[in-house]
């Protein structure tokens, strides 16, 4: 028996076009702005305005419009479903884009008006996020990857409704639960949104990537159970300052991802695909970096570590190694996908078009992912050891690449 | 005449894999009966990003065949696809 499939399912290719520019363009800016303030890194100074802005323009400005202009893209496809409302997403993305904007600036700058620019972020974020659960609402596609994504959507609205209330924090001088206020917005954050929504997105994507067959998610099934379960821990855990729920909260968070490595392990054993693109190689390395970097989180919460120097450096290793990795190994992907049906979509099987890997400059990408790892593996020898030689030339380096990287994605766009 | 519009549909790359849709053994079915080319052919997975530009790459380069003015395309996934549909050239290709 066949059914035949009649969808269509590609997105207006102007959504996650601008979206991807535009959080490709907010990479360099918000390494150039860790660069100018490096020193303060050095001291694990984190908490000073000028790195806030530029962690808000790499987290908010690039991951955030990057990973939205994805999903756009990759929410039609993995859940056989159109876009809720196409018009739609432009009101969305116009909000977005200035409320990000205004709020970076501001956070850097005038830290007690951010939250003129969060309440745009706000309502950007929640308008994306209706949109996004309306639309996969509407799929009868019910998997695995359904869970991932909207506990993913669900991570972020409780994030930004924690963000608007760390904004007020600021604002009125600081509210008495400010720093586990503080601590649970980073953790539904980067640890809740991100994790998940890379998870739910790898569960699909790898096995394209790799034409992999015969294969099962049933450890991708015990990963979500176990980080959910580990994430709700740790968030109470700041709550009631309990470190031996701290202790439990980072065991099943690393026990989960574990198991999600085992199960993508699984999907890569069985890949048709011998050979695999090099910044898709890059992004399986970034899932092992993150589980390794769930597991040295378990390890310093059961030997009761509590330098702060040594916590900042794992986020900001969880952000770089697990996050950034991740996603500037996919973008690679993604861009010429997306550039390549825009261009060359309507030609194909009435001339030659180009493949997707001749699209992008594989051999470039090579010499950049390297760049990425050695740069953030010297920073942190600089940060261990505080030498601020090594700290400059490693911000160089990670200066540099990010630009490139950048004019790369960019270059797609003239192919 | 099957034969010749399979002919055609060589000329129909997988622009992921690099590899043409028939040797991928993505075609389940292709007949032509007067000027109307039918087609009932696969993906690799259900979600595949690329299905609009494959399926509209197939009715464009059968409907550049003279004695094709109409084409029909019906994406099926059951059977689903697998690996022991392609030919050996698609898997010496893969395997590298």
């Amino acid at each position: 028996m066949s059914h035949v499939i009649q969808l269509k399912s590609e997105t207006n290719i102007k959504i996650p076009l601008t979206y991807i520019i535009l959080g490709t363009l907010a990479f360099s800016i918000a390494q150039i702005i860790l660069f100018i303030h490096s020193t303060n890194l050095l001291i694990g100074n984190f908490r000073v305005p000028e790195i806030w802005m530029g962690a808000h323009v790499l987290v908010l400005g690039f991951a955030m419009l990057v990973v939205m202009g994805a999903m756009y893209q990759l929410v039609p496809v993995v859940f056989l479903t159109k876009i809720w409302r196409e018009s739609f997403s432009y009101i969305q993305m116009t909000i977005t884009i200035v409320g990000v904007i205004l709020f970076s600036i501001l956070i850097g700058i005038n830290p007690s008006h951010a939250i003129i620019g969060g309440l745009l972020v706000v309502i950007g974020f929640t308008l994306f996020i209706i949109q996004m659960l309306v639309t996969i609402f509407q799929s009868k596609n019910i998997t695995i990857m359904f869970g991932y994504i909207v506990t993913a959507l669900c991570c972020l609205f409780i994030t930004i409704l924690l963000g608007l209330l760390l904004s007020y924090s600021f604002a009125i001088g600081g509210l008495s639960f400010h720093e586990p206020l503080f601590y649970s917005h980073i953790i539904v954050g980067l640890i809740g949104f991100f994790t998940f929504l890379i998870f739910g997105f790898s569960l699909k994507l790898v096995p394209m990537f790799s034409l992999s067959h015969d294969f099962t998610f049933s450890y991708a099934k015990w990963a979500y159970c176990l980080y959910s379960i580990g994430l709700l821990t740790l968030i109470y855990s700041v709550w009631i300052d309990r470190s031996i729920l701290t202790i439990v909260g980072f065991c099943l968070l690393a026990a989960g991802f574990t198991c999600f490595t085992m199960n993508i392990y699984k999907i890569y054993k069985n890949r048709l695909k011998r050979k695999l693109d090099t910044s898709f190689f890059f992004t399986l390395i970034a899932l092992v970096h993150g589980n390794i970097i769930h597991i040295l989180a378990f390890i310093c919460s059961i030997s009761m570590v509590s330098d702060r120097r040594i916590w900042s450096l794992l986020i900001f290793l969880y952000i770089y190694f697990w996050i950034i990795f991740s996603i500037i190994g996919y973008l690679y992907k993604i861009v010429p996908f997306l550039w390549w049906t825009y261009s060359y979509s309507m030609k194909i099987g009435k001339e030659k078009v180009p493949t997707l890997k001749e699209m992008i400059n594989e051999r470039v990408g090579k010499i950049l992912f390297i760049s990425f790892f050695c740069s953030i593996c010297l920073f942190v020898l600089s940060y261990l050891i505080g030498n601020q030689f090594i700290l400059i030339i490693s911000q160089v380096i990670l200066t540099i690449t990010t630009i490139v990287y950048t004019l790369s994605i960019l270059h797609v766009l003239q192919k | 005449m099957t034969n010749y519009i399979i002919n055609g549909l060589y000329d129909v790359i997988d622009p992921e894999l690099g590899i043409n849709i028939v040797d991928l053994g993505l075609i389940y079915e292709a007949t032509c009966e007067g000027n109307k080319a039918y087609v009932k052919m696969t993906l690799t997975t259900p979600g595949c990003p690329l299905h609009d530009s494959i399926v509209n790459g197939v009715k464009e380069r059968l409907l550049q065949l003279e004695e094709v003015n109409d084409v029909q395309v019906d994406l099926v996934f059951d059977p689903a696809w697998n690996p022991s549909l392609m030919s050996e050239k698609a898997k010496m290709t893969l395997f590298g």
